[in-house]
């Protein structure tokens, strides 16, 4: 993350003040209004992750939920949603592992060109979500299943696991993910 | 509704401001101000365009290089496990040569992107209910379209907003393909390749509301499928030798599931087990219809409205394939047109003992 953000002097000096501030007070002076403005803010996010969910399990230990070592248990987090009044509940069962990635970047974007002459008459403005190229999954799984109660500690428990999915290792995911409002705001 | 008109504490740029600013936020304050009922009343409630830019998805199983890939939890009818190993998933420019060289695509256009929208329910015949609809690419006027299928489909050529890749445009119609083997037991089958060239899913929708009579989530689907090429073959399991390829050439799917007269629900029973439902068609009044089944012996509107029914071309289902063939031997086309839901429940079952 400092390499990306150091190749930006002022933001640089600002990430290393915060570490070195006594060193740094030095040499500062200030600027005046014609630098200042020259200086345009560079929105934009930077963003590297890692992000786990129930690796070794969840808080829960009870009869269903445990450690993901004890046999018999399932040790990841659960989420179940029901679409009619007292029907039965759609459950995304034992979601664990963890996915991490880096460079997943965020800004403003005008766009006014290319797209197969789109952006000419396009002419505005999107939010740009830059994907990560590479999502790094580590034993990621989860299953769907349909449930009679939304808990497995509820009485009258039932479910039908529908399939399970398991993803491990690295997965492609190029490209820019553009959000705009629809319509005429 | 305010916005952000000056900063005021602009004087310093010093690292140590910087800083500072960090740890009190207070002093960075931005004035808002309000807005005038004539800047308020352009704003409208709309909904998000989504595009995807250069876009490219890959996944599949590699074990030697730590990827994996499985669909699990599925069993036979004897019992025994079955798992699914995808080995490549993947979602890319059209060329892909049935996905050996991916290149990146676009994905909606930014005239005419995916949108994510709550409507208003009355426009699309759904009385008095907010609907949300997640929608593709609309289907556009056959002045300005581009064939669905063709990939050499210039403007004005047909209803497609998506257009096929040219020489100097990657295009927004992706390739996509699904490489799987699938494991009974101990007995790993044959690699199964599904390839779909140039796709399109134009016009295709999902639109969700509550349904108060019922007290459930009512829904209508509408899939639209066109590629120019969709094909299947079988490899063994190193790749090295492949059965023939079943090609659907001109390949169209549009498929209708629920509509505003009858909407499709989704339920899990007492069991557990899942079950699709498509409501039937509200049966007319005693009497509405005249017994020679013609609009002058009959309740006008009502007549009409199941006149309009069975006549509405956007409520049928229609698949087309252009040209069958197997290897080198051709088996033409194939039509299954006009096909409409009356009534349809669909109830997992299950197996295990």
């Amino acid at each position: 993350m400092s390499a990306s953000i150091c190749g930006r002097l002022p933001a640089c000096a600002g990430f290393l003040a915060l570490f070195l501030p006594v060193a740094a007070a030095a040499d500062l002076s200030l600027l005046d209004d014609g630098a200042l403005s020259d200086v345009s803010g560079q929105g934009g996010i930077y963003l590297s992750g890692d992000i786990s969910i129930n690796e070794m399990g969840g808080p829960i230990q009870n009869s269903y939920f445990g450690s993901c070592g004890e046999v018999g248990k399932k040790c990841g987090a659960r989420l179940a949603y029901r679409l009619k009044q007292d029907g039965g509940w759609f459950v995304i069962d034992d979601i664990r592992g963890s996915f991490a990635f880096e460079g997943l970047t965020l800004r403003v974007r005008h766009v006014d060109s290319g797209f197969g002459g789109d952006g000419a008459l396009f002419n505005r403005d999107v939010v740009e979500l830059g994907l990560p190229n590479v999502v790094r999954y580590n034993d990621v799984q989860f299953k769907l299943a349909a449930s009679s109660t939304a808990r497995p500690t509820d009485p009258g428990f039932q479910q039908t696991d529908i399939l399970s999915i398991q993803m491990q290792g690295d997965v492609t995911l190029e490209g820019n993910l553009l959000v705009f409002p629809t319509g005429n705001p | 509704m305010a916005r952000i008109t000056r900063q005021t504490r602009r004087r310093w740029l010093s690292p140590f401001m910087a800083a500072a600013m960090g740890m009190l936020p207070a002093m960075v304050s931005a004035e808002l101000e309000s807005m005038s009922e004539n800047e308020l009343s352009d704003i409208s409630g709309a909904g998000i365009g989504l595009v995807l830019e250069d876009f490219k998805f890959a996944h599949g199983t590699d074990v030697a290089n730590g990827q994996i890939f499985k669909i699990g939890g599925i069993k036979s009818s004897d019992g025994q496990d079955v798992e699914i190993v995808v080995n490549q998933l993947y979602i890319a420019g059209a060329g892909s040569n049935y996905g050996e060289t991916l290149s990146p695509v676009n994905l909606g256009r930014l005239v005419n992107p995916f949108t994510i929208d709550v409507v208003d329910g009355n426009d699309l015949g759904i009385g008095d209910r907010a609907v949300l609809s997640i929608a593709a690419p609309t289907k556009v006027s056959a002045m300005e379209g581009y064939d669905c299928l063709s990939t050499g489909a210039t403007a004005g050529s047909g209803v497609c907003s998506s257009r096929p890749m040219t020489a100097d445009f990657a295009g927004e119609r992706p390739d996509i393909g699904l490489q799987m083997n699938i494991t009974v037991g101990a007995n790993q089958s044959s690699n199964l390749n599904i390839h779909a060239q140039s796709a399109v899913i134009d016009g295709s929708y999902l639109r969700l509301w509550g349904d108060s009579d019922r007290n459930q989530l009512a829904g209508e689907f509408k899939l639209n499928f066109y590629s120019p090429e969709l094909s299947i073959n079988s490899c063994s399991q190193d790749g090295s030798s492949c059965g023939s390829r079943i090609r659907m050439q001109d390949f169209a799917l549009e498929l209708a599931l629920g509509n505003k007269f009858q909407p499709m629900f989704l339920d899990v029973d007492g069991t557990g087990n899942f079950v699709v439902e498509v409501q039937a068609i509200a049966k007319p009044a005693a009497g509405a219809i005249g017994a020679d089944g013609l609009r002058a012996s009959s309740d006008a509107a009502t007549w009409d409205f199941y006149n309009d029914y069975y006549t509405n071309p956007e409520l049928r289902s229609n698949l087309s394939i252009g040209n069958y063939s197997v290897g080198a031997r051709d088996f033409g086309s194939a039509r299954v047109e006009g096909m409409l839901i009356q009534y349809l429940k669909i109830q997992t079952q299950d197996l295990a003992p």
